[in-house]
């Protein structure tokens, strides 16, 4: 809202600098967005007489103009469309600085000497326009000051009302903030009202038949006006506050809302079908042409105001234009009333149509200052539009809502804003607010005016005293950690840990959207279509699916940096995965997802080896060893030594290179894949190295993060290694040699590491060559060589037994 | 062996050691004279013939025998490299680029979350968490949101369906927390939120709120103030100041939005705080009586406040980042800046 402040200054004094008021009111709840000056002082530019046009010999679009400037007679060079002979426009001549800073200097145009510039009104910085020279009055004199022909400069402030204050969305309200903040009086005008002629009662009636919709309403008669133009100060005040002009029967509905708040609308009384109103919702197939010339369809659930016979105007929103305020009105019917709220927003939402009017209407107005407003623009008519005004007013206000009132207890405001301000201090706050108190001991009872719509329990007046008191004044105390006994941060750290983890493996954390397209989904082919979440109403086809995996996005990134030249990457989000159950519930699941690209698992020189897809696979496996590490994961005995308890099972997925993806399996629970990226996805990247991905359930994951492990000794004896070097069959895997061993490896196999594989000549086709070193080492005592041959036999034995190996004795 | 026959025997091993040319040479002489079954531990068992009388200064000699041949030995070895290195066969280069798998990097959203959680955790708050698949009941009607209060528009919220949305904010964990248990509360809620708004250098539509609740008999608006002034002078910097403005919100009253002085100026005026001296951070107020009262706490003995704040917003003051699109644009060169 903009707030001229010539115009508080009417009801309230104050001596503070436009940046002073604006910090008060700021620091009380009206935040002030701009401070605005309209016009100048306009030293310099004086009143120019246009005496002769001649055409540019250069330039069609401009003249060459003769310029009377009251002392001497200038060439002045003007595009303006309207300059004519005879017009009197503002003149800034050789030497004037314009209030955007230009500095008018004596210059050739297209080859013509100027001498100074007729100004539009933009130049001067009195409005927008831009569409021609700003025209004087015909009294103005040739070199007058401009000053003397405008309003002095008005200083506006630009208002951001919080949607609870419909009461400040006006300047009387306004002044009550600052009257109460700074202690002043509010003044309120005087209303002398000149009645004459028949009684309003004989000249129209008002049916409400929607009472809830229209809880009241109010109308006036004005006979004999003379529709024209309304006082300058009247038009510059509403100018100043962005509201166009239009005549003085308008102008005054207009005015009086801004100064009041209350919407105002005036009707032609003589183009009322039976002179009389009528308040209630359309009828099947009514329909109304509103004031700004659209055809608007009205719903049955709409309120409206009506004649006899037809609507003439959406209640609370914009009139009709079959009753329209024309030149020729002579009589006028005014209306004051009070809509529901809620109601004028739907209307307002559902036609697409906001105004000044329905604006304050939805947030609720003064229900107790209608008939006030009707009072106040009634003097204006009669004294600005020849009104006779009829006698009395019809006020149809069936059901008057009860007074509100609400009890506050010092000693409880106190407490809940930890300041020290006395009884009386806070009386006195709410008391130059509005509020009637009836004060005891230890609590007041506060009438709540009727303009403050948002007021109705013990907080709302301790909010009151807040912000007028000042929110400066409440101390910022040492805080005070307190503890709440069963307060459980278990998966917070365990959280924190598995993040540590990965960044200590090197990875770099990513967020991604929680949607994305159905494109890059489809094409990524990962995830459970039939449980997707599709946004009914997304901001763009790019963000339309809920992510059912972490996946699609992981790849798309790692392409992204590939596409930027980046030449490897690791990378990991903790995000949420989101689905739809048949039934309706939402599935929410949090994962972990690890994207590896490039020689990521190399350091050093070794980053210019090639890359084989291998490599990347068993990165990824080695992470996530790793991370099953931190996290705890139990070990397993079975298949492996000293490993987590981990497993692996074929899978496959349109991502995926066929054949190299597993699903991961925590005994025995299933908690996620591991794969290669496939060469058609990847290729949508244009990335030719191979790239993995990993995804997996946090809530496995962390399930033990936070397990306190017991100790176990460590061998006090030297261990003892011995070697053995194998050809087996090309599809015996590792684990398979793992689990042979197992089965026969006495307690004190402590370690088994591979540490050579080779294929090739001499081995034959399909077999390879494995190669492990074993450590055994016993709780009890140092290991003789015999002893650890005899076991190291025994697991040779099995190798060749089950794994038909070809055992290399060195 | 007796004590002189050691000491001669020393003599010749400490020559041999001298003479040695080579690295093989040295290793060579260690082993004859020092391994297992070298020349000295044969000494050392020899000791037991001696008579009492011989056996200590044979001892001596021995031990003399050993230190100052491992020494020489050890010289020796030093002399050869040093040697190696002088005739320039295989120069070292300290320059040479280090080699070690470098650590991964926390995203910067990431890093004003656990920053905050580790600051408020001090205070006594610890974590709670919520779906980001809201029902209206706890992201709207709980906190005493009008039922045509404009943020619930399809305009701005992401509806799923009937009574189901994607949470506009952090707030509806304070409901399901205050359902879930009894006073006192003392909570931090980070999470996703998610707004139809479009995206641009300030605004995405997928976002990340800390919310805040403490719940208690007596909580004061100054707690307030002296607990968000404590976090921003941790986040920020020591002498960050904290200022509250009076606002609307729904779910609090009163209600207040925060600055923080700006941290890079110290409140002079800079870019960054467009030459206020400030920067506007966030919402916060005393928990309002009718949310105590939907939850079924008693408004009459309860007190609380809440705080909200964006956490890209932060994160874009606290490391100077200009678009928050960069956020979520995860380009490994933007995000290897962050510790
Ligand atoms: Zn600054």
């Amino acid at each position: 809202m903009k707030l001229p402040l010539s115009w508080l200054r009417d009801y309230v004094e104050f001596d503070l600098t436009p940046r002073e008021l604006a910090d008060r009111l700021t620091f009380s709840g009206t935040e002030v967005e701009g401070i605005e000056t309209i016009g100048g002082e306009f030293k310099e530019i004086v009143v120019g007489e246009v005496l002769a046009v001649d055409k540019h010999p250069n330039a069609d679009r401009l003249t060459v103009c003769r310029v009377n400037a009251g002392s001497a007679e200038l060439t002045v060079v003007c595009g303006a469309p309207n300059v004519r002979v005879g017009v009197k426009a503002p003149l800034a001549g050789v030497g004037t600085v314009l209030p955007d800073g230009t500095v008018i200097k004596k210059a050739k145009v297209r080859g013509v000497e100027s001498f100074g510039m007729l100004c539009a009104e933009d130049e001067l910085g009195l409005s927008k326009d831009h569409s021609g020279l700003m025209l004087l009055p015909d009294h103005a004199r040739p070199g007058q000051p401009l000053s003397e022909l405008l309003p002095p400069p008005e200083t506006v402030l630009e208002l951001e009302v919080t949607p609870n204050r419909p009461d400040c969305l006006s300047v009387i309200g306004m002044a009550r903030e600052i009257a109460a903040l700074m202690g002043k009086p509010l003044r309120i005008p005087e209303i002398v009202l000149p009645e004459s002629g028949e009684p309003v009662e004989r000249l129209t009636g008002v049916t409400i038949e929607d009472n809830e919709g229209c809880p009241r309403y109010t109308a006036r008669i004005l006979s004999g006006v003379t529709v024209g133009p309304s006082p300058a100060w009247m038009q510059h005040r509403l100018s100043c506050a962005g509201v166009r002009p239009i005549n003085n029967i308008v102008d005054i509905t207009n005015y009086v809302m801004l100064e009041c708040g209350q919407p105002l609308h005036a009707f032609d009384y003589e183009l009322l079908e039976g002179r009389r109103i009528v308040v209630r919702r359309p009828r099947q197939g009514e329909s109304l042409q509103t004031l700004d010339g659209q055809p608007r369809a009205i719903d049955p659930d709409m309120l409206v105001i009506a004649d006899a016979g037809r609507p003439v105007a959406v209640a609370g929103v914009m009139g009709g234009a079959g009753s329209e305020i024309r030149e020729a009105t002579r009589t006028v019917l005014l209306e004051s009333a009070y809509f529901k709220p809620q109601d004028i927003r739907r209307t307002s939402k559902r036609l697409g149509l906001s105004t000044e009017s329905s604006y304050r209407f939805e947030r609720g107005i003064d229900v107790g200052g209608v008939e006030w407003a009707s009072r106040r623009a009634a003097a204006f008519m009669a004294a600005h539009a020849a009104a006779t005004v009829a006698p009395g007013v019809v006020d149809a206000w069936p059901t008057r809502a009860p007074t509100r009132r609400v009890s506050m207890r010092y000693g409880r405001a106190r407490d809940l804003l930890g300041i020290d301000l006395d009884d009386a201090g806070m009386s006195r706050i709410l008391r130059s607010l509005g509020f009637d108190l009836t004060v005891r001991d230890t609590d007041c009872d506060a009438t709540v005016p009727t303009f403050r719509v948002d007021i109705d329990q013990e907080a709302d007046l301790i909010e009151e005293v807040a912000r007028v008191h000042g929110l400066d004044k409440v101390p910022a105390p040492a805080p005070a950690a307190r503890l709440v006994a069963d307060a459980d941060d278990r998966p917070t750290r365990a959280l924190l840990a598995c993040r540590a983890a990965l960044t200590g493996l090197g990875l770099t954390e990513i967020i991604n959207y929680s949607f994305l397209s159905e494109r890059l989904l489809s094409f990524v082919g990962y995830g459970s279509p039939e449980a997707r979440l599709v946004l009914p109403n997304p901001i763009s086809t790019d963000f339309a699916v809920m992510r059912d995996s972490l996946i699609p996005q992981m790849i798309e990134t790692l392409g992204r940096n590939r596409s930027r030249q980046a030449r490897e990457a690791g990378l990991f989000e903790l995000g949420r995965v989101f689905g739809m159950q048949p039934d309706g519930r939402p599935i929410e699941d949090d994962r972990l997802c690890v994207g590896l690209m490039g020689s990521v698992g190399r350091t050093g020189l070794g980053k210019a080896q090639a890359v084989e897809p291998e490599d990347v696979f068993q990165w990824m496996k080695g992470g996530l060893e790793a991370l099953c590490r931190a996290m705890q994961v139990p070990t397993s005995r079975k298949g492996g030594l000293s490993r987590p308890g981990i497993a692996f099972e074929e899978m496959s997925a349109p991502c995926f290179e066929p054949g190299r993806a597993v699903r991961v399996f925590m005994a025995g629970e299933p908690i996620g894949v591991l794969g290669l990226v496939s060469e058609r996805v990847r290729g949508e990247w244009r990335v030719a190295d191979p790239m993995g991905v990993m995804e997996l359930r946090m809530e496995p994951l962390l399930r033990h993060a936070l397990d306190v492990p017991a100790a176990k000794p460590v061998a006090p004896y030297p261990g003892v290694e011995r070697d053995v070097a194998m050809v087996v069959d090309d599809a015996t895997t590792h684990d398979a040699v793992l689990a042979c061993m197992w089965q026969v490896a006495p307690p004190e196999l402590v370690d088994v590491r591979l540490f050579d594989i080779y294929r090739g000549k001499g081995l034959g086709e399909g077999r390879k060559s494995l190669a492990y070193s074993l450590t055994y080492r016993s709780m009890e005592r140092t290991l003789t060589d015999e002893a650890a041959n005899a076991m190291h036999d025994r697991i040779k034995a099995a190798l060749r037994q089950d794994l038909h190996a070809d055992i290399r004795e060195s | 062996m007796k004590a002189a026959e050691i000491v001669q025997l020393k003599e010749q091993a400490l020559d041999e050691a001298r003479r040695s040319g080579t690295a093989a040479d040295v290793e060579a002489v260690r082993i004859k004279y020092l391994s297992r079954k070298g020349v000295l531990p044969g000494i050392m068992d020899g000791l037991k013939a001696l008579s009492a009388e011989e056996r200590p200064e044979a001892g001596r000699r021995a031990n003399e025998l050993r230190q100052e041949l491992t020494k020489a030995l050890d010289d020796a070895k030093n002399a050869l490299q040093a040697a190696e290195r002088a005739s320039g066969q295989k120069r070292f280069d300290p320059t040479l680029p280090g080699q070690w798998r470098g650590l991964g990097r926390r995203h910067p959203i990431t890093q004003v979350v656990e920053e905050a959680i580790r600051i408020f955790s001090m205070l006594g708050f610890t974590v709670a968490d919520g779906p980001d698949i809201e029902t209206e009941y706890h992201n709207f009607d709980a906190l005493n949101t009008p039922a045509d209060h404009p943020s619930r528009d399809t305009q701005d919220t992401f509806w799923l369906g009937p009574g189901l949305l994607l949470r506009t904010q952090t707030s509806p964990v304070q409901i399901r927390v205050m359902e879930s248990r009894k006073p006192p509360v003392r909570i931090i809620a980070p999470g996703r939120c998610y707004r139809r708004d479009t995206t641009d250098a300030t605004h995405s539509a997928n976002f990340h709120q800390i919310e805040g609740l403490y719940v208690d008999r007596a909580v004061s608006l100054a707690d307030l103030k002296g607990d968000i002034t404590f976090f921003a002078r941790q986040m920020m910097g020591a002498d960050v100041k904290v200022r509250f403005r009076p606002h609307f919100f729904p779910f609090t009253e009163p209600s207040v939005e925060y600055d923080f002085s700006c941290h890079v100026c110290r409140g002079r005026g800079c870019r960054v705080c467009k030459q206020s001296g400030w920067i506007e951070i966030s919402g916060a107020g005393m928990v309002n009586p009718k949310v105590f009262k939907t939850v079924g706490y008693d408004p009459e003995t309860t007190m609380g406040y809440a705080f909200g704040m964006g956490v890209e917003r932060i994160a874009m003051i606290r490391f100077g980042i200009e678009d928050i699109r960069h956020l979520y644009d995860n380009d490994v060169r933007f995000l290897e800046q962050f510790g």
